[in-house]
């Protein structure tokens, strides 16, 4: 099963994976509701930081959901039918991916197994293999 | 007799210089920023990089040429032992 | 017709009432001059009345997105922070990287304008529609550095912070205004308006959008345009080098000043090159929406920067008789804290070198002084002992005591470090730049240094060369695309605007776009007052030749200056004194 991988070293914190993944699901560049936000800043103007919050397909959200609305294949999929917003999946998650959003969970689905970050990436930090 | 009289003949139409390129331009020594070649006595630095597979007409962000660290224009006259600099467009600030 | 892009609100904020409220953005001033640089000139023209003195509260300031900002076209995430300069009494647009014009275009405005004053020290908070007026005495006296560490602890790394440092406080003429701690809105003193304003900083979150027409089409095509335009290697030496790549090219081609521009050249260059810097590397950030990532984090022992770029090495290296790297770095990193221009504070250091050493007034520094270097920075910033005199700044130094023969400035902003006796047209650039001496309007060394065959040592055609480089960088800073997508063609801004906007523009349009900018720069500064008389060139590039280089010899003719300008204005249609006509002045 192929997952995303991130090499911060040849990150430039450009967030266009956010920009991108946003546009594909929701129809604007939008960071805020993207399902990846992997971010670099200065702490302190001392040290180069990385917040990295992308989807590992641990598969812990399908594991705790309460509802089985999650499954987990090649990807993760959200059944929002069945999804009840009681946000276990955004606490469980271990990379801070989940997003829960009027009442129903957002996750990144790799879209479909050919994820628009990973073809944006401009400095191939984030690879699917 | 005749041999070394010959060879000698041959060695005073060339000379030997230094090539370097910069940027996007080693491309063209396979990534190595040097070398060290044989070229035609007294040639110019376009005949000079014509010889090493560069025609800075057909680069397309073809910079500018140096001689031993100064600016030269692309038909100036090369020298025995010259370092030849050659550098792609840059801009910016 | 409605512009896909934008988001067609503009936040106006009212300080000395601190109040704010966000009005239609003028969608018909957008059409003629897109957004970023260009539209923010319109507005300060209609908006500035001429004769407002820079440092009052009638003086406002323009934070300007374009519509391409928070879209992943590349390089497209600088903010274009305007004002009156007071500096020069020019008008006056920065370019800042970071972070701060997506948070902005985000929170669902194209652009912000900051009008009057704020009675007591304070800072904005701008949420999404949410602003607030916050206290900023605790603040205030602090460096920038540690300005955005204490608010990025209260308000999070994910907002963008951008703020001054005590030079800016202290309305030092060269203050600047920083973010994401290396990253300035540089020159002709904007840090300083800032201050004027008692205003420390503004602290942006956005959590909104951007819509383009098409958009998954459109990214995909954006997707492809990154990849086999902007990542091409003749942009992407700048991830490798950043700008140092340019101080090998500018000493062989005869145009890296030495010592206050005395002469060019440095046979020690190699001791603070490129490569001597970056071994220091320890990381890589670029800008918001950036492809091609040029920030290089440096630690050089404690001297920790991103950075430093051409100007700053060469100002504070071979400029000021100094070839050790980390005292560059420092100055850097001190330069950013303080709030200070590195451009200007090292050209008026330099300057003050330069005046010691010949007796004409004792500063108290010499060329090669690193440790006064930096110990002067920080009086300057804040007016204090020698710093209250070098405060002032090149072009009043000189008013001041003398040594009017070598000072570099044009219209009071001090010169960047490309020496044009060895680029003639640089002169020129120099000369005409809407905002006093920037290497940015037009960057000559592109047609006449680094290109192989264009004599550089001569006025002949060098209006026309001029003119082209400045509409290029005009339309292309009005978008706004990075200056180091190098490759950028006409065609391609205008297949992105198309992409963008869902109106039709094409590569004529571009060209139009870039010229009306310049007109109307210009046409601010004509309203001041300005005319050919202030379109300078230093004493020094006249009477003294250089003595190194391949341009040693070579001095620039007042003739030949002359001629230049002459050419220049013809090329736009403005009359010998510089002056543009009715008739262009009407259709801006």
């Amino acid at each position: 099963m192929k997952r995303l991988k991130f090499a911060k070293s040849k990150c430039i914190g450009c967030q266009l994976c956010a920009q991108v993944c946003s546009a594909m699901h929701e129809g604007e560049y939008i960071p805020s509701k993207a399902r990846i936000n992997i971010e670099s800043y200065y702490d302190k103007g001392q040290e180069l930081k990385y917040k990295d919050s992308f989807c590992i397909l641990c598969g812990i959200c399908k594991k705790q959901c309460p509802v089985n609305a999650i499954s987990l294949e090649e990807h993760i999929t959200v059944d929002h039918d069945l999804c009840i917003g009681c946000g276990v999946c955004e606490r469980a998650c271990p990379k801070k991916v989940v997003r829960i959003r009027d009442e129903k969970s957002y996750i990144c689905d790799t879209c479909n197994g050919d994820p628009a970050c990973v073809k944006i990436c401009p400095q191939n930090a984030l690879t699917f293999e | 007799m005749i041999l070394p009289v010959l060879s000698s003949l041959m060695e005073r139409s060339i000379m030997k210089i230094t090539i370097q390129l910069r940027g996007s331009l080693v491309k063209y020594f396979q990534g190595e920023k040097e070398r060290t070649v044989e070229v035609p006595d007294n040639c110019t630095a376009e005949e000079a990089l014509r010889t090493v597979g560069i025609d800075w007409t057909a680069v397309k962000n073809f910079g500018f040429v140096a001689v031993n660290g100064k600016r030269v224009m692309i038909y100036d006259h090369l020298k025995e032992g010259d370092e030849l600099k050659a550098y792609p467009k840059i801009s910016g600030g | 017709m409605t512009m896909l892009g934008y988001q067609n609100k503009v936040l106006r904020v009212d300080l000395t009432k601190k109040g704010a409220k966000t009005e239609p953005l003028r969608m018909d001033w957008a059409e003629k001059y897109i957004g970023s640089k260009g539209l923010a000139i319109k507005y300060m023209y209609e908006e500035l009345k001429p004769g407002i003195d820079p440092l009052s509260p009638e003086n406002k300031l323009f934070l300007t997105t374009g519509p391409m900002t928070g879209t992943p076209i590349p390089c497209s995430g600088k903010l274009s922070i305007a004002a009156k300069s007071p500096a020069t009494g020019t008008m006056n647009d920065c370019s800042i990287g970071g972070h701060s014009a997506l948070q902005i275009k985000y929170a669902g405005y194209d652009m912000i304008i900051l009008e009057g004053a704020l009675k007591e020290p304070g800072y904005l908070l701008i949420e999404d529609g949410n602003v607030q007026f916050k206290d900023a005495k605790v603040l205030w006296g602090r460096g920038s550095h540690e300005t955005e560490m204490l608010l990025a602890e209260k308000h999070g790394h994910d907002h963008s912070i951008l703020s001054i440092g005590p030079a800016g406080e202290n309305l030092v003429p060269m203050a600047c205004i920083n973010s994401d701690y290396y990253r300035q809105a540089g020159r002709g003193g904007i840090g300083a308006v800032m201050g004027s304003k008692n205003l420390k900083a503004i602290v942006i979150k956005g959590t909104g959008g951007v819509k383009i027409p098409d958009i998954v089409e459109s990214t995909k095509k954006i997707t492809q345009i990154l990849r086999e335009d902007t990542l091409q290697e003749d942009n992407t030496f700048i991830y490798d080098f950043g700008t140092t790549a340019f101080l090998e090219a500018c000493s062989d081609g005869g145009i890296l000043p030495r010592k206050n521009f005395s002469d060019v050249t440095d046979e020690n260059w190699t001791k603070y090159n490129g490569e001597v810097l970056l071994e220091k590397k320890v990381g890589k950030r670029g800008c918001g929406s950036c492809g091609l990532g040029c920030g290089n984090f440096l630690k050089f022992g404690d001297a920790i920067v991103e950075g430093p770029e051409y100007e700053s090495i060469a100002v504070a290296g071979p400029n000021a008789g100094i070839d050790d790297p980390e005292a560059i770095v420092k100055f850097n990193q001190v330069a950013d804290d303080m709030g200070l221009d590195t451009i200007s504070a090292g050209d008026t250091i330099n300057f003050a070198m330069e005046m010691t050493e010949k007796g004409v007034h004792d500063f108290g520094i010499r060329f090669g002084d690193k440790e006064k270097q930096i110990e002067y920075l920080k009086l300057m910033a804040k007016r204090e002992g020698v710093g209250a005199d070098l405060a002032l700044g090149v072009r009043k130094l000189a008013e001041k005591y003398g040594g009017e023969d070598y000072a570099l400035h044009v219209k009071g902003l001090e010169y960047p470090q490309y020496e044009p006796r060895g680029s003639w047209g640089m002169s020129l650039a120099y000369a005409v730049s809407d905002r006093g001496a920037c290497h940015m309007r037009a960057y000559a060394p592109n047609e006449e240094v680094f290109a192989a065959s264009i004599p550089p040592y001569t006025a002949e055609g060098k209006g026309e060369m001029v003119y082209n480089l400045a509409v290029f960088n005009a339309i292309k800073f009005s978008l706004c695309i990075c200056d180091f997508w190098a490759t950028i063609s006409f065609e391609r801004m205008a297949e992105l605007m198309t992409l963008v906007t869902g109106k039709e523009w094409t590569e004529q349009d571009m060209k139009d776009v870039g010229e009306r900018v310049i007109h109307i720069a210009r046409a601010f500064n004509q309203r001041e007052g300005f005319d050919r008389k202030d379109d300078t060139i230093p004493k020094r590039l006249i009477n003294e030749a250089l003595q190194s280089g391949p341009a040693a010899g070579q001095k620039i003719p007042q003739e030949a200056f002359d001629d230049m300008l002459d050419q220049y204005y013809a090329v736009l249609g403005w009359d010998k004194n510089g002056i543009i006509p009715e008739d262009i002045l009407c259709r801006l």
